[in-house]
């Protein structure tokens, strides 16, 4: 019977220990921030009022329940809301300033989903996400989260005059005023907030942990279809044109990469190397490269690659003539003598991309001349002998430089008319100037 | 649709709208085509009231990987090419849509009724003006070749 009994009160006990252990294992790890920059982590349940939030932690800021006021995304949390309404992320960073009594009364909601491009749909706000690219630790494309700051001093006590209404407002600096709590920062001048994003998916290192938002990837809320391949999927990529263009994200790779294969990407002073809507629509380049990041890893390498080739040319730089290097090489302007040092270590000349050499560069046409007739046998059978050689005179004679970009182009076919794989420059193969109409008529197949 | 390409896609879409409303006197050879998606036929008749009245002529598209993103290879095909100041006598067509204005937002049914209207606009069945040098041309695809276009006063 004792035994029973026993069997019994363990059984409670075993009970109560799961209920409470599960309170626990319920609490959030929040940090608490002041404006004197201590920081109090604590454990708080999400089941709490903000109220009860503010009882737990004033007296080990030294302030009372009352004086103190909660900053979170910008907006103070109100007493009788639940923490669990504002989605906190494991290790959250939230504001405690001492409250200054204010007269005009602050809209309770925090935006952490908003979105659309002209005007952010309150309706819509739940469904809806920010699609940000974590470079660390996640390196993906991930859900994000918007947070603002002071402009000014960059702190995170600071409360919005009013939510961003689109884009422009959430990407652009100084567009929404708001309140610093940081002691004098703001006084006597309007405060501007700044929105940043943060990634969902890990948690957090801290306030300067940020991920850079890919504003054009969005949830596809008005069903558009992809005017690819004209499936309607739930992630869409909304080109920056005047019309708003829309493919899927698996036709915005499509076009990336048969764009790239090509070389045809675009390279903005401002932006980078890009690409406009593939409708080809005016002013409408994609203006956060980080969007080429949803390209697969040896695309977006690629990409990369490409783009720093690109920057190294239009800085009157050099890319390593060897055949399967390419590398890219910046020179300097009063030195011909180029080494191919993070590449491949060839040595050549800046001029004609030959081996180095002293002296004036020799014209292509006497190159060739001198490397063909250097062979007093028959040169059908050096080709059969002599594969290696005979292959090197073989790519002088049908390579030249573009008369643009200096990248070696093969001539295929009788046609004198080229066209630059690298910077689609059309040239004449014979005048190696501009093609002319002049050349089409003169000497198109010679 | 799983498991396609989204070229495939596409393809199979405009196929069927193209069987579905066809431009008129064209008929995409469905058989062939949903053989091999990448290669399609149209039989055209020549408008009625035009100088190719009556007249047979039958298109070829050849569509890459990157289609839509890469405009199709239109040329025409068989017995019967087109006497027309765009159309060279190899079947190639000099049509700025198929090459640098093409852009994803056309489609096999657009340079279809660009095709139609080419034709019809014309006012004198004669070749283009470069056509015996271009036919010996360094290329046999189309889209590889930079055009002119001649003027489009046709
Ligand atoms: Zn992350
Ligand atoms: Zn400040
Ligand atoms: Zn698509
Ligand atoms: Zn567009
Ligand atoms: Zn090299
Ligand atoms: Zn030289
Ligand atoms: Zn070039
Ligand atoms: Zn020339």
């Amino acid at each position: 019977m004792m035994y029973m009994l026993d069997c019994l009160l363990n059984f409670i006990r075993r009970v109560l220990d799961t209920i409470f252990s599960r309170r626990i294992t319920n609490s959030l790890l929040i940090f608490v921030k002041t404006n004197t920059g201590t920081v109090v982590p604590v454990g708080l349940d999400p089941k709490w009022e903000v109220r009860d939030v503010k009882e737990f932690v004033a007296p080990k800021l030294g302030m009372t329940p009352e004086e103190l006021m909660i900053i979170f995304a910008g907006k103070e949390l109100q007493d009788s809301e639940l923490l669990e309404e504002y989605n906190l992320a494991e290790q959250t960073v939230l504001h405690a300033v001492k409250s200054r009594r204010r007269s005009f009364k602050r809209k309770p909601r925090v935006s952490t989903c908003i979105e659309e491009d002209e005007e952010f749909d309150d309706t819509k706000r739940a469904a809806v996400n920010f699609y940000v690219y974590c470079t660390s630790p996640c390196a993906n494309t991930t859900v994000g989260k918007i947070r603002v700051r002071c402009f000014k001093c960059k702190s995170g006590a600071f409360t919005v005059d009013g939510d961003p209404k689109n884009w422009n407002d959430v990407l652009k600096p100084k567009r929404i005023t708001g309140h610093c709590e940081i002691s004098q920062c703001t006084d006597g001048e309007v405060g501007w907030s700044e929105f940043y994003f943060k990634c969902s998916e890990h948690v957090t290192k801290g306030e300067n942990d940020e991920a850079v938002a890919l504003h054009l990837i969005r949830n596809n809320l008005h069903d558009i279809q992809c005017l690819a391949c004209t499936d309607v999927r739930s992630k869409v990529f909304v080109y920056p044109c005047d019309d708003g263009h829309v493919t899927c994200l698996e036709c915005f790779c499509e076009y990336a990469v048969s764009r790239l294969r090509e070389r045809r990407f675009v390279f903005d002073n401002n932006i980078g190397y890009t690409l406009p809507c593939p409708v080809g629509c005016p002013n409408s380049l994609i203006n956060q490269p980080y969007h080429f990041k949803v390209l697969s890893k040896d695309h977006f390498e690629m990409y990369e690659r490409f783009a720093t080739e690109e920057y190294v040319l239009k800085n009157g730089g050099v890319l390593c003539p060897q055949p399967n290097c390419g590398a890219g090489i910046l020179v300097d302007d009063d030195c011909d003598k180029v080494s191919c040092i993070n590449g491949c270590g060839y040595v050549f000349c800046k001029k004609c991309l030959q081996g180095y050499h002293i002296g004036e560069c020799l014209p292509k046409e006497e190159q060739l001349i001198i490397d063909i007739t250097g062979y007093s046998v028959d040169p059908k059978l050096v080709s059969q002998s002599k594969w290696d050689d005979a292959s090197k005179v073989k790519i002088k004679v049908s390579t030249k430089p573009c008369p643009k970009c200096r990248t070696a182009t093969e001539r295929d076919g009788g046609c004198m008319h080229m066209v630059c794989t690298r910077c689609s420059f059309p040239w004449c193969w014979l005048c190696q100037t501009e093609w002319t109409r002049e050349c089409m008529g003169s000497h198109w197949f010679s | 649709m799983a498991g396609k390409t989204p070229s495939e896609k596409r393809l199979h879409k405009e196929l069927i709208s193209l069987v579905k409303e066809p431009p008129p006197g064209m008929v995409v050879d469905v058989d062939q085509a949903e053989q091999n998606l990448n290669v399609w036929t149209i039989n055209m008749q020549g408008a009625e009231g035009t100088l190719y009245d009556g007249e047979q002529f039958q298109l070829q598209f050849k569509f890459g990987t990157s289609y839509p993103f890469e405009s199709p290879e239109v040329t025409f095909v068989g017995q019967n090419i087109p006497v027309h100041p765009h159309v060279y006598s190899n079947g190639h067509i000099c049509l700025s849509i198929l090459t640098d204005d093409w852009s994803p937002a056309l489609s096999v049914q657009s340079v279809c009724l660009s095709i139609i209207s080419m034709l019809s606009s014309c006012k004198e069945k004669k070749r283009p003006p470069d056509n015996s040098f271009y036919i010996k041309t360094c290329n046999k695809n189309p889209k590889k070749t930079k055009w002119w276009y001649h003027d489009d006063k046709v």
